[in-house]
């Protein structure tokens, strides 16, 4: 008895490590509820007379860098995101759209691929206005529409109560990749935001700085 | 009719000194500039300290609004040097012995200045445009002006590497006391960076322990 438990043992661990690996994402094992609208519209970063300028701290592999990101939609397509230091020095300055992206100038320590597609991929959701919704899930606090996202699929949870865009998480069909948290006071604007990633060690937080 | 002349002759004048105001950056003469140089080495070698409030604006062409950030600034020869921002955000830097200190918001790191030759040359630089020491005509280009209240220096880095981030750099002086009221930095045609100091106190005894972070 006792042998033929040790020896399924293995087998256990295979199969529990098949299904845990296997599974789908936790999401979706909500309560699915009918999609409400067909499309949804972030409302942050959107407003064309806005300078949205934001003290920045990032943490990547226990290295801190800090500084300014300000972000400016130029036009109905393309924001303009430029990261300088505290004394005001441009360390990265690029056009995104949904579907370009333009560097206007980089340094040398900054440019690096992988960096650059990371913070290329987490601006393009950040600054993202609409999303076809395909499914819709419920929990006690939150609406949550999905959106494809080409072989992703992007979860946008909006608070019930205040109808508040508050988390995007951006995930593969089994695990998430990064998400994005907003803690906004008028549904308009977010003072604080951050992006955290799960599969690199890389967070960045991003302060609304009141330049009056 | 009268009236009209009167008129006439108020805006032309109006005119005139806004055109004024606008030319009013004069080249230095040879004898200018010698005498300029002098009375800020004399000064600058006079400094042993300097504390100072500062207002940063950072231009960016694309934007509606400067960003506007302040606070104070101490400097104790020979290099020892420390940008506290206080509003709106609490970030304090600390150049000293070689060593970049940084406190943002109670977060603190530290790094080598040569660990990046260019943060060595900008450092140099930070310190150089507070002191006034700056006229070193094998690192910069340098061109003089004179404004009714300003001396004007212009520097164009020779250095490659210091060219990709500053195009040039200028540097207002104060004509009553030879020292740096102003700082531009230019990163481009559009894009700057402004500092402006003010309530400067020179040789006030500031201890070394003041430079920590």
């Amino acid at each position: 008895m006792q042998k033929s438990t040790i020896r399924l043992l293995p087998i256990n661990f295979l199969l529990v490590f098949l299904l845990v690996s296997c599974g789908v994402n936790p999401i979706r094992k909500l309560e699915k509820v009918p999609v409400a609208k067909a499309t949804f519209e972030a409302p942050y970063f959107s407003d064309p007379k806005i300078d949205y300028v934001y003290k920045t701290h990032i943490s990547v592999y226990g290295n801190d860098l800090s500084g300014i990101f300000v972000v400016k939609k130029i036009n109905s397509d393309w924001h303009r995101v430029v990261f300088t230091t505290e004394f005001g020095n441009k360390l990265l300055d690029f056009e995104i759209s949904e579907t370009d992206f333009k560097i206007n100038s980089i340094v040398e320590e900054l440019d690096r691929k992988i960096l650059i597609n990371t913070l290329k991929e987490d601006f393009r959701l950040l600054l993202k206005k609409k999303f076809a919704i395909q499914n819709q899930f419920a929990t006690v606090s939150d609406a949550i529409y999905e959106s494809e996202d080409g072989k992703y699929y992007d979860y946008l949870f909006v608070s019930k109560s205040g109808r508040q865009l508050h988390k995007i998480e951006h995930t593969s069909k089994r695990k998430e990749k990064f998400s994005i948290h907003f803690q906004s006071e008028n549904n308009i604007f977010a003072e604080h935001i951050s992006i955290e990633h799960q599969n690199i060690k890389l967070k960045i937080e991003l302060n609304y700085l009141k330049n009056e | 009719m009268l009236m009209k002349i009167r008129s006439y002759i108020l805006m032309l004048s109006l005119l005139f000194v806004s055109f004024t105001a606008f030319a009013q950056e004069q080249k230095m003469s040879d004898t200018e500039i010698t005498a300029f140089k002098q009375s800020v080495n004399t000064v600058s070698k006079k400094i042993k300290s300097l504390s100072t409030d500062f207002i940063q604006y950072k231009h960016m062409d694309f934007l509606a609004k400067d960003i506007e950030t302040s606070g104070k600034m101490f400097f104790k020869e020979p290099n020892l040097l420390q940008w506290q921002y206080k509003k709106p955000y609490n970030y304090s830097i600390v150049f000293k012995n070689g060593k970049i200190l940084i406190n943002d918001e109670g977060k603190k790191s530290a790094m080598d200045v040569g660990s990046s030759k260019i943060f060595a040359k900008l450092n140099k630089l930070i310190v150089g445009s507070v002191s006034g020491d700056m006229f070193d005509d094998k690192e910069f280009a340098i061109t003089y002006f004179k404004t009714k209240d300003f001396n004007v220096t212009k520097l164009i880095p020779k250095d490659a590497a210091l060219k990709k981030y500053i195009r040039q750099i200028e540097l207002s002086f104060d004509k009553q006391d030879a020292t740096v009221n102003q700082v531009r930095l230019m990163e481009s045609a559009e894009d700057y960076t402004k500092i402006v100091f003010k309530n400067k106190i020179l040789n006030a005894k500031i201890d070394d322990s003041a430079f920590t972070n």
